[in-house]
């Protein structure tokens, strides 16, 4: 992607937005945007800004895509046509999207307790307001906590984060232009309770040192992000506790 | 003492037997959005869809008369059948009616028996997991809610509350105070003095 002349992405060790190659963007996540969504949540991952809501369960329609055994989980990844710098952001699904909607529901299959809801199929929707590089992590993350607030039982619940490489330099978190520039980047998603990584994808290359350095900031980097997400769905029920506490 | 629980958190170190978790060799974890107690180690779900059970009472609309099968919708993913033999009085599409499970088929159907139409008077729908705090123990709250405003309370276990008569807003009032604050203790003062208040207005 981009073409013509390699920006420098690295500067006296720090990269372009000031941050060091180990820090995150700002996150800030919120629960019960849509209100008529079953569970829903919008997160703003630095300038990325997404809305995840859940559906269901609901019978699956058409019939034929029913399993007697568990439920099906539909997943719908979208950009804005407003969302991006670039032409990706058409309205409606594209190749891109397709994939992204694909292995978003592949991490869900993991997690969700699908053998409750025989016969159901659940809704997920990703919607990207803005997109800034890193939106499939992001959209994992907000989806996981919109189904956890849709009340759905779930192992665990998943956070997503990338990483990739600036010349020799790993870096965590990466936003548009270090996307279009850098030498390689890898979107992950774990499950936290058991260390499972869900979501695996590369562009570029890696040596095995640099996927154990970025794998070891991404963990890292999972502790805060899934302390988020707890304190983020945890909030409005406290704060009626609180108001009511002697 | 009561916490709040999100999926994947610990709940102990022990492997213990809870609806709702999920245990490994490290100890038991959560599996949904709830209030855990830590004394009685109950995990009461926050959020969520009803599960049906034999003898659940629910509120249902109709949907359809197939001559020999009448379908009901049950708010959920499950389907509410009545066979038409059973029925005691003539029942129409868009009635509402009060009816109980019977038995639940493979493939999500519930089987409806007595069925009962409910006449003029609102309809709301509340988050399932919140409607035995409506009920309160042994009918508690939802008898106090009758004796404050004189509308009649109609519950169904798959989160569709019918009143009429009465001061149908206040009781309104009274039962989305309940579903907000369902996971805090007190609740049934606070809903007594809600309804004394308003009363005096």
């Amino acid at each position: 992607m981009g073409g013509g002349e390699k920006p420098q992405l690295i500067i006296n060790g720090k990269r372009l937005d000031g941050r060091m190659p180990d820090e995150l963007r700002p996150i800030k996540i919120e629960v019960g945007t849509i209100r008529n969504a079953v569970g829903s949540s919008y997160i703003e991952w630095g300038n990325n800004k997404i809305i995840a809501a859940v559906y269901g369960p609901k019978e699956a329609l058409p019939k034929h895509v029913q399993d007697p055994e568990r439920a099906i989980i539909k997943c719908r990844y979208t950009m804005a046509p407003f969302s991006s710098l670039e032409e990706h952001g058409r309205s409606g699904p594209n190749r891109r999207s397709t994939e992204i909607s694909k292995v978003t529901k592949e991490v869900f299959e993991n997690v969700i307790m699908l053998e409750k809801y025989p016969g159901a199929e659940i809704d997920i929707f990703v919607e990207v307001l803005q997109g800034d590089g890193g939106t499939r992590a992001a959209g994992i993350t907000a989806a996981s906590v919109a189904l956890a607030a849709s009340g759905i039982p779930m192992t665990d619940m998943p956070y997503g984060v990338s990483f990739g490489k600036v010349g020799d330099q790993v870096i965590l978190d990466l936003n548009k232009i270090e996307d279009n520039y850098s030498d390689a980047d890898m979107p992950i998603a774990i499950s936290p309770r058991t260390g499972d990584i869900l979501l695996l994808q590369m562009d570029g290359t890696l040596t095995p040192e640099d996927v154990d350095l970025g794998m070891h900031m991404v963990r890292k980097a999972g502790e805060y992000i899934t302390k988020l997400q707890r304190e983020a769905l945890k909030q409005s029920y406290e704060k009626i506790s609180e108001k009511y506490k002697k | 003492m009561q916490r709040i629980v999100v999926p994947g958190e610990k709940l102990s170190e022990k492997q213990l037997r809870i609806e709702n978790t999920i245990t490994d060799a490290n100890g038991t974890y959560s599996c949904i959005l709830g209030s855990f107690d830590e004394q009685t180690l109950s995990l009461i779900p926050l959020e969520g869809l009803w599960q049906p059970r034999n003898g659940d009472t629910i509120i249902g609309i109709v949907e359809e008369d197939r001559g020999t099968t009448v379908t009901v919708n049950l708010n959920a993913p499950y389907k509410g059948l009545i066979i038409s033999k059973f029925l005691e009085s003539e029942i129409k599409a868009g009635d509402i009616i009060v009816s109980t499970i019977k038995e639940l088929e493979k493939g999500g159907t519930a089987i409806l028996i007595r069925p009962k139409v409910l006449g003029a008077g609102k309809l709301m729908s509340v988050t399932p997991s919140k409607i035995p705090r409506i009920i309160g123990k042994a009918n508690t709250m939802v008898k106090q809610i009758t004796d404050g405003t004189g509308t009649s309370v109609v519950i169904g276990l798959n989160g569709l509350v019918w009143l009429s008569g009465g001061d149908v807003d206040l009781a309104t009032a009274a039962i989305l105070k309940i579903e907000e604050e369902a996971h805090t203790s007190g609740l049934t003062e606070r809903v007594k003095e809600l309804l004394d208040n308003k009363k005096m207005v």
